[in-house]
């Protein structure tokens, strides 16, 4: 598993299980706001990392490559 | 309701409906200018396609800032929906949101390390130079409500009507700001064909996936912020209604209008918020 993989499934795990405990428990609503604000981008952004296709290895190299590098 | 469960509620209803909506203008644009157009739910399944393609990061793109950005867009576009649906609370917040909204476009661009996102970013801090004095619309309905507080403003139309009637260069102000956010818009330079797609050239895949969820987010919430600042008082219903004719009046805009230079962008927005503002102080004094 590579590094990003890995913390992609740490923050989506976090993140679902802080969603989860503001739905149950239901603590002040400024500790709602906080998670709300902060965890609901990072469980999409963390899920959207963990669902995209990833291409070949060889072939990562050419992707990466940026054809324009400035001015 | 539960509050967590209120917000994501909410959350979800301004993706949908903003998604289905900015759909919906591209439709509309395709029919006034003779094309069949996509479905009216392409960008909702743009979005959704978007979370599976596959992804690989620029060399040249500043790791984290580049992802890190994104998020930010969708941070802020979350607190939005907080601060208007939810608690319906100050619109000063709005403004600080829209402001940082204007750094995250200047920022996606930058941290690409694109020339078409970097030039992009420059544009970014023009426009900004423009759209911020179009939200100056908010010092008008405090001088004429007293108050910044949403739902303190929509008691006050329930009493004395519509701020439509009574502030109408403000309105126009307003939706001269909600033009400027929409796609093909004669003001959108930052997204401008002449660089790609502007400041998301080098964000495709999940990342633009990502965005698209923000934005739509974003849609929602502007002309949310129009129908209860200036009509106020409406059931999910009247929203809706008047989203969708907001929403077909912007493509029918955009769609008999070339994009801008930069230059005739910034003057026009400029020009009018300085009629909206001027034009809004002497309706106030007399």
């Amino acid at each position: 598993m590579d590094q990003l993989k890995a913390v992609s499934w740490f923050v989506f795990i976090i993140s679902v299980a802080s969603i989860l405990y503001a739905l149950i428990i239901n603590p002040p609503y400024w500790i709602v706001y906080a998670i709300s604000i902060v965890f609901i981008p990072l469980t999409i952004l963390s899920f959207g990392l963990l669902s995209m296709a990833k291409g070949k290895k060889e072939e990562e190299e050419d992707k990466r490559r940026e054809p324009f590098i400035g001015y | 309701m539960n509050l967590m469960a209120n917000i994501l509620l909410n959350v979800t209803i301004a993706f949908l409906v903003g998604s289905i909506l900015l759909g919906f203008q591209r439709k509309v644009m395709a029919r006034i200018q003779m094309r069949p157009g996509p479905p009216i739910i392409q960008h909702l399944l743009h979005t959704f396609k978007f979370f599976l393609k596959e992804s690989a990061f620029p060399k040249t793109a500043a790791m984290p800032f580049y992802i890190a950005i994104t998020a930010m867009l969708c941070v802020i576009w979350v607190a939005a929906v907080i601060v208007g649906p939810v608690t319906e609370g100050s619109l000063l917040l709005f403004f600080a949101i829209y402001a940082i909204h204007k750094i995250v476009e200047h920022n996606a661009g930058s941290s690409s390390g694109s020339p078409y996102g970097k030039l992009s970013c420059v544009r970014a801090v023009f426009s900004a130079a423009a759209e911020v004095p179009l939200f100056a619309v908010l010092i008008i309905i405090y001088l004429k409500t007293g108050t910044m507080i949403l739902s303190s403003i929509v008691t006050y139309q329930n009493q004395h009507g519509a701020l439509l009637l009574s502030i109408p260069l403000a309105a126009l102000m307003f939706f001269v700001l909600i033009l400027s956010k929409s796609p093909y818009s004669p003001f959108s330079i930052t997204k401008g064909k002449d660089i790609v797609s502007g400041y998301e050239t080098e964000h495709f895949g999940i990342l633009r996936g990502y965005l698209m969820f923000s934005e739509s987010i974003s849609w929602y919430m502007l002309l949310w912020i129009f129908l209860t600042v200036f009509i106020g008082g409406l059931n999910p219903v009247g929203y809706l209604i008047g989203m969708v004719i907001i929403t077909a009046f912007v493509a029918f805009i955009n769609a008999l209008t070339p994009i801008l230079n930069p230059n005739h962008s910034v003057m026009t927005q400029v020009t009018l918020a300085f009629i909206g503002i001027v034009g809004s102080v002497i309706i106030l004094l007399y």
